[in-house]
């Protein structure tokens, strides 16, 4: 089985019209017809990841996310990056095939990112939860309180919240990755992966801070990129290995990268 | 013996108080120094386009007050809006938005954070300036130099207009405690790479970092402190240096707070440019906490 094959099951399974447009769901490096000895999912194409994959004897890498730092994976400015050279050294080096599932992932119904968001957050009912987002309830608690269930439950080091720790909520709305929403009057917290701080299209950073000053309870909870849309790769990866029996199909996380 | 010194804005100050005939009420009419005015004093001072599409300009309150007093702030937060009015120092100036995005207020005319904000700033006569663009666009880069000064590194810079500076030898993870203390952070900041690095040069990058700062930059120092980048670009390269063996870090302190040292610079720089009238610093802080 070839990578290209992957890529053919992947499309004739996905439930979805396919996207010749984009720009995010191809391969990225490696031979598409080389032959697949083992199939790792991630979110993001870390050179850590790759390293660990190969290890495991994985050598085709369906990421969501991009492999050279920037969202069209363009490296005419990396040519002479040391860097670059490694990394695609590396995976030259070991015949591995990188192929990215971003555009399409999120027009899935369900879409697996949010699914697998809302799980690791404790979030029930988010089964069939698909890009668009809408406010799920959760039983009253407060945000300090629920911060501190997403510690435990996601594991994550250095996620930022912001509002009244004491504000009492139970209405949460959830976008991962960079499609974190903009607060509504319907939701108490907003949850999302990352956002520009400031002069965005709509800063929730200080309009939660707005909003806690004016004894409104409203709160943001920024997971991280990684943190936020890290589960559903998982999801991804049970999905596959229902029409792909032929090469193991194992998750391979990309680790949260901060410390604090 | 050496003569008692006025200063120009204390002196300023006596004079408009005597003309006013009363403690801290304005000046009126005429001669009052108005927020107008003090806008078109910045203008000419930093020059430059100052294009209405632009960032820079009013974004709140009637620009034909007459100011009490300035305040310098990186976000003009409700919490820094309080403090302005509680000061007595009713011209803002903002270096981010004020009402939640690039647009000022986008598409939220009817929203109660909104219109909350709005009503506070009218009913203590405040007027909000945002000056960005043409702050920053000032050779003597004080996002810069403020974040540095900030951080008592001042002196360690390798070259004037630069933004690298060479500091006594320590790790990624003394550096990072020592920023958490003379910032005041709270929960905002996160740092990627090696923390048992050996730092010595390290780059200041207030505000955002493009990835082609970063991919020019980044290998140059031992670690590099921005406000804010996007996670799949600058801090997904910065683990896989780490990965590499590369022995360097990249911290990420938020991106309001790496702003809110040059607004201080903006404070000083008010003094000289508007003496009648009081200028002070109002930081936004860290408005991010941690879970417990």
């Amino acid at each position: 089985m070839t990578g290209r094959e992957v890529v053919e099951l992947i499309r004739k399974n996905v439930g979805v019209p396919w996207n010749e447009q984009s720009y995010r769901d191809t391969f990225k490096l490696g031979n598409p017809d080389s032959t697949v000895r083992g199939i790792a999912t991630t979110v993001m194409v870390t050179f850590d990841m790759l390293k660990r994959a190969h290890q495991a004897g994985l050598n085709m890498i369906v990421s969501h996310e991009d492999t050279f730092w920037n969202d069209r994976d363009e490296t005419k400015d990396l040519t002479s990056n040391p860097l670059y050279k490694m990394k695609t050294d590396y995976v030259l080096k070991n015949d591995m095939i990188i192929w990215r599932i971003h555009d399409h992932m999120h027009a899935m119904r369900p879409d697996f990112t949010v699914v697998g968001s809302l799980r690791s957050v404790g979030v029930k009912g988010g089964e069939d939860a698909v890009m668009r987002a809408r406010v799920y309830t959760i039983p009253e608690t407060t945000l300090g309180e629920f911060a501190s269930q997403v510690k435990r439950l996601t594991g994550s080091r250095a996620f930022r919240c912001v509002g009244d720790p004491r504000a009492k909520v139970s209405r949460i709305l959830l976008g991962p990755g960079y499609a974190t929403p903009r607060m509504t009057a319907e939701a108490d917290v907003v949850i999302g992966g990352e956002q520009q701080e400031a002069d965005g299209a709509f800063d929730d950073v200080e309009y939660v801070a707005d909003a806690a000053s004016l004894g409104m309870a409203k709160g943001l909870i920024m997971l991280g990129h990684v943190v936020s849309e890290q589960p559903g790769m998982e999801d991804l990866a049970k999905w596959m290995r229902t029409f792909i029996r032929e090469v193991p199909i194992q998750f391979v996380p990309a680790e949260e990268p901060f410390w604090t | 013996m050496k003569k008692k010194d006025v200063s120009r804005r204390q002196f300023a100050l006596l004079a408009g108080t005597m003309a006013a005939g009363a403690g801290r009420i304005p000046l009126q009419g005429a001669d009052a120094l108005t927020a107008q005015e003090v806008a078109h004093r910045m203008q000419t001072s930093l020059g430059g386009e100052w294009p209405a599409s632009g960032p820079d300009g009013f974004k709140a309150g009637d620009p034909n007050t007459p100011v009490t007093g300035i305040a310098t702030t990186a976000m003009a937060t409700m919490g820094v809006l309080k403090q302005a009015a509680m000061a007595g120092t009713n011209l803002v100036i903002t270096y981010e938005p004020t009402f939640f995005g690039r647009q000022e207020n986008p598409g939220v005319a009817d929203d109660p954070v909104y219109k909350a904000k709005k009503q506070f700033i009218e009913k203590n006569g405040l007027v909000v300036f945002r000056l960005r663009d043409r702050w920053q666009a000032r050779k003597e880069n004080d996002m810069t130099t403020g974040l540095a000064e900030q951080l008592g590194w001042s002196k360690y810079r390798v070259r004037p207009g630069d933004s690298i500076y060479e500091i006594p030898a320590t790790t990624a993870e003394d550096a990072v405690a020592l920023i958490r203390k003379k910032l005041s952070l709270r929960g905002g900041l996160r740092a990627v790479g090696d923390r048992k690095a050996r730092v010595r040069r390290v780059m200041l990058h207030p505000g955002t970092m493009t990835s082609a700062v970063m991919w020019q930059r980044y290998s140059e120092t031992d670690l590099t402190i921005t406000g804010e980048v996007r996670e799949w670009e600058n801090t997904h390269y910065a683990a896989d240096i780490f990965t590499a063996g590369e022995g360097r870090g990249l911290v990420t302190i938020g991106r309001v707070v790496s702003e809110d040292p040059g607004m201080r610079m903006c404070a000083e720089w008010l003094k000289t440019l508007a003496p009648e009238v009081p200028s002070r610093w109002i930081p936004a802080g860290d408005l991010y906490w941690r879970a417990v």
